[in-house]
């Protein structure tokens, strides 16, 4: 009896999907500010860059990094998944794309990327 | 026999009981069973007791459900915590009133306007639509939608899945004004972000997002 009421709750991935899409492109609203910034020190000369790039090259900014792939590929994987409901594909396998698709290749890119990040950035 | 403590949100605030249920007993049982042997001041409302009327729905452990089709024992905890619907207004302990859900439905114009009388008679057959006939407008869909929450103009899933029904039946004259009320930027389709919480919630099994999906393309068409 309890399946059906894991059924149930699983049936709630669909807000689950909604609120990392929200949260995700908040964040990555913010880094892309902070992208844009860290760039148009360029514009100031070499120097200047240096300077701005250097603030990112601490083991904290380096695990920030790694977060950052996070959001990404759940933001782009869930963003395809958006797309074909929005076409009128796989509708009624909603639920199964958000855990495969969004979350189940979305972990196994997060890994290959965040490891070797992990391992040559953060613990060098 | 099991026991479950029964916390009801009241107007008056929160409510605990406790309540020895069979595992074959809903959550409506456990309401009468509070209401005949501890509290009878406690308000709910019910109808047809098998899922038909719609008017027992309300918040069972922060999910909207019909209580009397849900099985206190499915819940999976030995506290139940009963709520008035969200996104509707409370008119006293776990009743609401569904006057704003019903506004929101009348702006579609859900009657069907067909040429002949005739006509009206025969309901055309169609089995890609037929299970979207199912509504009870028991309001569920309505409170469970996440963006109704925050848009009160919205409206709502049930309201546009009686659309789709008037516009895909074709004996309707009036496809293009109810077209029209759906394509709005702030309360048609374009609102809904896909959560899928009608869907999951309705206690009938419409996809009302399908629905909802179908017209935006309808009207990019």
């Amino acid at each position: 009896m309890n399946d059906l009421l894991r059924k149930y709750r699983w049936q709630f991935s669909g807000m689950v999907a909604h609120l990392i899409q929200r949260i995700t492109g908040l964040l990555l609203l913010v880094y892309l500010f902070l992208h844009v910034r860290t760039v148009h020190a360029l514009a100031e000369g070499p120097a200047a860059f240096d300077h701005a790039v250097s603030t990112f090259s601490n083991p904290f900014f380096k695990l920030l990094e790694i977060a950052l792939l996070g959001a990404v590929i759940l933001h782009a994987l869930n963003g395809v998944r958006i797309t074909l409901l929005d076409l009128g594909l796989a509708h009624n396998r909603q639920r199964q794309l958000f855990w495969a698709w969004s979350i189940g290749v979305g972990a196994v890119i997060f890994l290959a990327g965040a490891i070797p990040m992990f391992l040559f950035a953060v613990l060098k | 026999m099991r026991t479950y403590q029964v916390k009801v949100t009241r107007s008056t605030g929160i409510a605990t009981y406790t309540v020895e249920l069979e595992d074959r007993m809903t959550v409506l049982d456990v309401l009468f069973r509070i209401q005949w042997n501890q509290d009878s001041s406690l308000n709910f409302r019910c109808a047809c007791r098998v899922g038909m009327c719609g008017t027992c729905a309300m918040s069972i452990n922060r999910v909207p459900r019909l209580a009397c089709k849900t099985r206190a024992l499915l819940l999976d905890s030995s506290v139940i915590a009963l709520a008035p619907l969200p996104n509707l207004p409370v008119i006293k302990d776990l009743v609401v009133s569904l006057e704003p859900f019903f506004e929101q439905w009348k702006k579609i114009r859900p009657s069907l306007n067909a040429a002949d009388s005739a006509q009206l008679a025969v309901i055309p057959e169609d089995p890609d639509v037929s299970r979207k006939r199912d509504c009870i407008t028991c309001g569920i869909c309505y409170a469970a939608c996440g963006i109704k929450a925050t848009h009160k103009d919205y409206l709502g899933p049930a309201a546009i899945n009686k659309a789709f029904l008037r516009i895909h039946d074709p004996r309707d004259r009036i496809t293009k004004e109810r077209l029209r009320v759906l394509n709005d930027e702030w309360s048609g389709v374009w609102r809904c972000h896909t959560q899928f919480n009608c869907t999951a919630a309705c206690p009938k099994g419409i996809d009302l997002t399908d629905t909802i999906v179908r017209l935006k393309r309808s009207l990019l068409a």
